[in-house]
């Protein structure tokens, strides 16, 4: 029988991973990290994991690349533009995956999302992109910095003040919209607090408001009264019942299980026992994300069987993570870039349960399993395919006309928009399966056949050169494409319907990279790639 | 030949989708035929999320402590629709008249529990589970599908949304409950190509999500499930869900499906009724009812919106021959505090009302207002535990043993036993 989370040295289970013989760094663990630390990897992330080592490979992540800095300013500047220009949200969403994927810090993003689903606000009540924007990026600011600082600052957000009613929380009738989530769900959980210590923590945030877009403080609504929150008893503002939540042991165990369940695994609930030795250095570093990160990216526990494969990845992993497997960023192929319409993955995820800026309420997306219900797993299914055959980037005329085959598509309904080609999928053929017209083969950039055209070959194994280019066999290419999209591996026996499907018919040329397209979007479908 | 349970049971060990996508069509068909007399009943559960103000929906305009408390958001005998002499409709629901005046409308006032949860999680995991102790991880729908033996259809339980399966839905027997976005494309994409290579494509998806050792007969029982196994059995559910659902979905005779708002979600639900789908428990849920602040306007939208879509329901219900066998039930996780917040708005309460609406049901107030003066933590106290109206439900209507799902017996509501 397997060891339990129970049976686990909790002081061994932190320490430092340590590759040996028998279990190596390799393509495997690589892919792990950047599964958890990232968004997953590119083909080239991955060779140059294995290149640094695990640990060589989490100071990068860490660090972000050396262009990271500098471009973030620009970044700023351009989704402080993306925010003003629209009212729904749309460019905004666009925007942060852009940053996800081009940012060159995506630890910094995966973390930036984090703190998004801790501190969950939507533009549905906000109204605002422009405030959530500058929310987004008071969130990137700490992402890796201490949570205190953050704390007090999401306090004093201009997006949080609305979505919570900060607002309008005035002396004699407090608003308690705030001071309970502040302790339900920001900083200590259920059971750690009582209603009468929500009842006077929203006296002491009376007064605390928003002029349309930043914190001012105004006396006249603020109770100066005396009020007793957790024990303490004073003429306390907010700041004060900040300072008085951050200094409660409950703070640390709270995030560090909620972190744990980011980065390392959602099932089985790890034991108060496990986490204890991060919750106390958490403690004594003052709340130090990054080093708190660090340790358990770094960890014993984190490169063993009780985190590989335990998460369900959410919608923004899966998209990007399957993204950056076909697609080249910028700079890693200039010959074939080609920019990349965010737009159509905002509608993608809309889809699969994961708007950004949007989550569903005030505690965020409940994650794990609950991603996955027959609708979300349909759109996943899909966007596997339009990913896979090229169709998810043609732009929206091409969609259309693509889609006709596929769709028998009335002119009336319309092209406007991605989300009109989206409700074009309904279609009124009959349901049944039937001969249509092929896609056209994807631009390279966006061709998941392409790695078996290129010098590079497969995955880290030479392949043919383009000149003299004997067929792969279907065990080579099945091979390069879990090396690509899985690694780490999958039952024999799936293995071996997969070598069936693309060896069916003999396929060659057009015809084979047609049949790898196809056998991506089969394995971007599998339950082993649902999971991070 | 199968029965629908042990045609899912089969799916679910895991024999081949392909030999099962062939008989599927055949399936869907035969739930089109009539069920036997008394065990064809639907229920339809509207969840109110974000707890819904029951103060100012079914509204106590004859106590003068209902104005003092409410000065801003309060409203008068004038404006309210009128149930009796103490307590009114808000005006905002008009949508709800027709069933009220034809007697098919139950207002159920005092609902609650013991020691009741002021955060929307836990008020909402005690709700959905039927759990006070929060110690269950199953729905008590979930729980009611696997309990009656006369679901029919191969969808036990069908959420129309776009939120995550609802914790009252988990427990379903065989793939589990089905959710399908009411404004998307129920459809698997295979591309273009030959027919023969689509089929070649779908089969291989199938393949693919079949869990390790589907070949043999029983799996052996390993403690919970992993994560693997689950989202395996989670797209094999989805891809046999895609055919059963398809020939009412999508092609030329399908239902048709305009968009995501909640009336919109009835009528699928209502157009599904009336192609004969043997689903008996439907889920929906209308978002927004959390108002701190400003509450008026959205209050009064949100209670419009569902006031009309009801109504609407049942009309069309009406029209197609099929209301006398639905009935629906809204809930939300609390009611809020009896006192409006500076905002002109409401916190967080306790007790509350809720509706339940059909031919069925004996139409009228059920119970009566909590007091404004006798509350508890300044909010109002419950006298009727919604474990029994579950129950009243469950051995009433759906034909299932109560005690098995709400594990113990509660007494019914008697003025919400079905009329005989």
């Amino acid at each position: 029988m397997a060891i339990t989370l129970n049976e686990i040295d909790a002081a061994e289970a932190w320490q430092p991973w340590q590759p040996r013989s028998n279990d190596p760094w390799n393509r495997k663990w690589a892919a792990h990290l950047y599964r958890r630390a990232a968004f997953g990897a590119s083909r080239e992330d991955l060779l140059e994991a294995e290149r640094l080592g695990s640990q060589g490979t989490l100071d990068l992540l860490l660090r972000g690349m050396p262009q990271a800095e500098e471009l973030e300013e620009t970044l700023v500047d351009i989704g402080r533009i993306a925010a003003e220009r629209d009212d729904s949200g749309d460019q905004l969403r666009g925007w942060w995956l852009y940053c996800m994927l081009q940012g060159g810090h995506p630890l910094r993003e995966k973390l930036t999302l984090f703190w998004h689903n801790h501190f969950a606000t939507s533009l549905a009540k906000v109204q605002s992109p422009a405030l959530m924007f500058r929310q987004n990026c008071l969130l990137r600011k700490h992402a890796l910095g201490r949570f205190g600082p953050l704390l007090q600052a999401i306090s004093r957000d201009g997006a949080m003040l609305l979505w919570l009613d900060s607002n309008s929380n005035v002396r004699g009738k407090p608003n308690e919209n705030y001071a309970r989530e502040l302790m339900e769900l920001f900083s200590l959980g259920v059971g750690h607090y009582t209603e009468k210590d929500v009842r006077e923590a929203a006296r002491a945030f009376t007064g605390w408001r928003s002029d349309g877009a930043s914190f001012t403080f105004d006396p006249r609504f603020h109770d100066d009264g005396s009020k007793t929150v957790l024990g303490q008893t004073g003429p306390w503002n907010g700041g004060d019942v900040v300072r008085i939540v951050l200094e409660q042991p409950a703070v640390a165990r709270f995030l560090v299980r909620k972190l744990y369940r980011f980065l390392v695994s959602e099932t089985p609930v790890p034991p108060d026992s496990l986490l204890e030795p991060l919750c106390q250095s958490f403690r004594k570093s003052e709340y130090d994300t990054a080093a708190l990160v660090r340790t358990i990216l770094a960890s014993r526990h984190f490169y063993s069987k009780h985190a590989f494969r335990q998460r369900v990845k959410g919608p923004v992993e899966y998209v990007l993570g399957a993204v950056q497997a076909v697609y080249r960023r910028y700079g890693e192929e200039e010959v074939h870039y080609r920019p990349l319409p965010p737009l159509a993955l905002a509608n993608r995820l809309s889809g699969m349960g994961q708007s950004l800026f949007a989550p569903p309420n005030v505690k965020g997306w409940p994650g794990g399993q609950a991603w996955l219900n027959t609708s979300t797993l349909l759109e996943r299914d899909n966007f596997a395919a339009a990913l896979a055959m090229g169709t998810l980037w043609a732009s929206p005329a091409i969609e259309a006309s693509a889609a006709v085959g596929v769709a028998s598509l009335t002119p009336a309904q319309g092209l406007g928009t991605a989300h009109s080609v989206l409700s074009i999928r309904k279609s009124s053929r009959p349901a049944a399966l039937a001969d249509a017209p092929e896609e056209p083969a994807p631009p390279r950039a966006f061709d998941p056949a392409r790695i078996f055209e290129e010098g590079g070959g497969g995955v880290g194994r030479p392949a043919p050169q383009a000149s003299a280019r004997p067929t792969p066999s279907a065990e080579d290419i099945v091979q390069a494409l879990l090396d690509l999209y899985l690694p780490g591996g999958i039952r024999t026996e799936l293995r071996a319907k997969l070598v069936a499907f693309v060896d069916e018919d003999k396929p060659a040329g057009p015809a084979l990279a047609r049949r790898v397209r196809e056998a991506v979007h089969a394995i971007v479908t599998m339950a082993e790639y649902h999971l991070a | 030949m199968f029965n629908r349970r042990q045609f899912l049971t089969h799916t679910l060990k895991g024999s081949s989708l392909v030999a099962l996508s062939a008989m599927v069509p055949q399936f869907v068909s035969r739930t089109a035929q009539a069920a036997a007399p008394g065990k064809d009943n639907i229920l339809v559960v509207l969840e109110m999320s974000g707890g819904n103000d029951g103060i100012n929906t079914v509204i106590p305009y004859a106590d003068d402590l209902y104005h003092k408390a409410r000065p801003t958001l309060r409203q008068t005998k004038d404006i309210v629709i009128r149930l009796d002499d103490h307590v009114g409709l808000h005006s905002g629901m008009q949508g709800l008249r027709p069933l009220w005046q034809q007697g098919q409308l139950a207002v159920v006032q005092g609902v609650g529990y013991p020691n009741p949860q002021r955060s929307h999680f836990e008020a909402m995991d005690i709700w959905q589970s039927a759990d006070t102790k929060g110690r269950t991880t199953t729905g008590w729908l979930g729980r009611a599908a696997a309990e009656s033996d006369n679901h029919l259809g191969g969808v036990p339980i069908l959420h129309i949304g776009l939120s995550r399966l609802p914790l009252a839905l988990t427990g379903a027997p065989g793939g589990g409950a089905v959710t399908v976005n009411s404004a998307n494309s129920f459809r698997l994409e295979l591309g273009g190509g030959k027919a023969g290579q689509q089929k070649a494509r779908r089969r291989l998806l199938e393949d693919l999500a079949m869990p390790a050792g589907s070949g043999t007969p029983r799996r052996t029982q390993a403690g919970p499930e992993d994560l693997l196994s689950f989202v395996q059995r989670r797209q094999v559910q989805t891809l046999t869900a895609v055919e059963q659902l398809r020939e009412l979905l999508e092609g030329p005779n399908a239902v048709p499906r305009q968009g995501s708002g909640l009336g919109q979600k009835l009528q699928l639900i209502a157009g599904l009724i009336a192609k004969g789908f043997g689903t008996r428990i439907f889920y929906v849920n209308l978002d927004g009812f959390d108002t701190h602040s400003n509450q008026a306007y959205m209050h009064n939208n949100l209670l419009a919106e569902l006031a009309d879509a009801v109504g609407g329901f049942f009309q069309t219900l009406k029209t197609t021959g099929h209301d006398r066998r639905v009935r629906l039930m809204t809930f939300s996780e609390f009611g809020r505090r009896v006192y409006e917040n500076g905002s002109r708005g409401t916190d967080h309460g306790a007790a509350s009302c809720l509706f339940i609406a059909g031919p069925s049901i004996k139409g009228g107030v059920v119970g009566k207002h909590p007091s404004l003066s006798d509350l508890d933590a300044d909010d109002l106290k419950f006298h009727t535990d919604f474990r029994s109206i579950y129950a009243t439900q469950l051995d009433g209507w759906l034909g299932c043993d109560s005690k098995a799902v709400l594990g113990a017996k509660w007494d019914h509501v008697k003025a919400l036993e079905p009329k005989t």
